[in-house]
């Protein structure tokens, strides 16, 4: 019961930091942000299971995890108006070879970044761009001109 | 999918345990109140707290618990001490000494699930005086693997 319960408090918790952390961070993991995940990934586990160390209470973590993600994902495909809340809206960051300063501060990208990521597409200018689109998967998308 | 999601369901059902429950034995002298699990799992910290009330005086009150209490479970902590300790026909017996008529006797046990030990276990309670059976508590416990 306790394993269940904890582990639905600690998929909101997570829930709700991925969703502040921010998808850029998430999408690139340099390797720190890796070794953050492991040391992350372990604070949770003694969280969730405490002194467990059965199979059925592992089994109830990993199902009770399993079960609350379809159930976001259905909910975010049923219902339109959660996706803004669940998964997030695409943000533009380029706007026909302009940057908007605005949301690329709001993600913490820079223009080096944001230039990094269009030569990797073989953009080697702001001018060839007619649109950039951060994803919510935290890649950037670009259209263009 | 259904059975991951009825997994944790099941387990909010404290189906797998760790809730206490309350088992509870009379006789004219005294009556005794077992509080602890019913079902476990391996490695679970939990507590099983003996509440006598003595309804006459009970001169020698001996609490006799079946073998099934220790068979693999590291016993932590036992609050108050008991005044002796003893075996009888195999099971374990803690001397408690004199409750007076009309007061009330807790007894904490404090105990750690051995891993390995998987199935279901008899936990029999017995309350006596001297050499006197006053009342039985039968019991058993469950640890999932």
């Amino acid at each position: 019961m306790d394993i269940a319960l904890r582990g639905i408090v600690v998929f909101g918790f997570l829930y709700v930091l991925t969703r502040v952390i921010g998808r850029r961070e998430l999408s690139s993991l340099e390797p720190f942000d890796l070794i953050l995940l492991v040391i992350l990934g372990d604070a949770v586990q003694q969280g969730l299971t405490q002194d467990d160390y059965s199979m059925t209470g592992a089994l109830i973590a990993i199902s009770t995890i399993a079960a609350l993600q379809v159930f976001t994902s259905y909910l975010s495909f049923r219902f339109r108006r959660l996706r803004p809340v669940l998964d997030g809206e695409p943000i533009i960051v380029v706007d026909d070879g302009n940057l908007i300063e605005r949301n690329l501060k709001r993600e913490r990208i820079t223009q080096e970044e944001l230039m990094a990521e269009a030569r990797a597409q073989q953009i080697e200018s702001l001018d060839q761009i007619k649109w950039a689109v951060l994803e919510t998967s935290g890649k950037i998308s670009f259209i263009e001109k | 999918m259904i059975l991951i999601a009825a997994l944790p369901v099941v387990a909010l059902l404290n189906v797998f345990g760790q809730r206490p429950t309350t088992s509870t034995a009379s006789a004219p002298v005294a009556s005794l109140h077992l509080y602890a699990p019913e079902d476990l799992r391996g490695g679970l910290i939990y507590m099983a707290r003996f509440t006598i009330t003595a309804h006459e005086d009970l001169k020698k009150a001996n609490l006799i618990l079946s073998r099934g209490w220790a068979e693999s479970f590291t016993i932590n902590t036992i609050e108050p001490s008991p005044i002796g300790e003893g075996s009888s026909n195999g099971n374990l017996v803690f001397q408690l000494g004199h409750i007076p008529a009309g007061s009330t006797y807790r007894f904490y046990m404090d105990f750690q699930v051995n891993p390995t030990n998987v199935g279901s276990h008899v936990q029999d309670v017995t309350l006596a005086d001297g050499s006197t059976a006053l009342l039985t508590i039968h019991r058993t416990v469950f640890v999932y693997p």
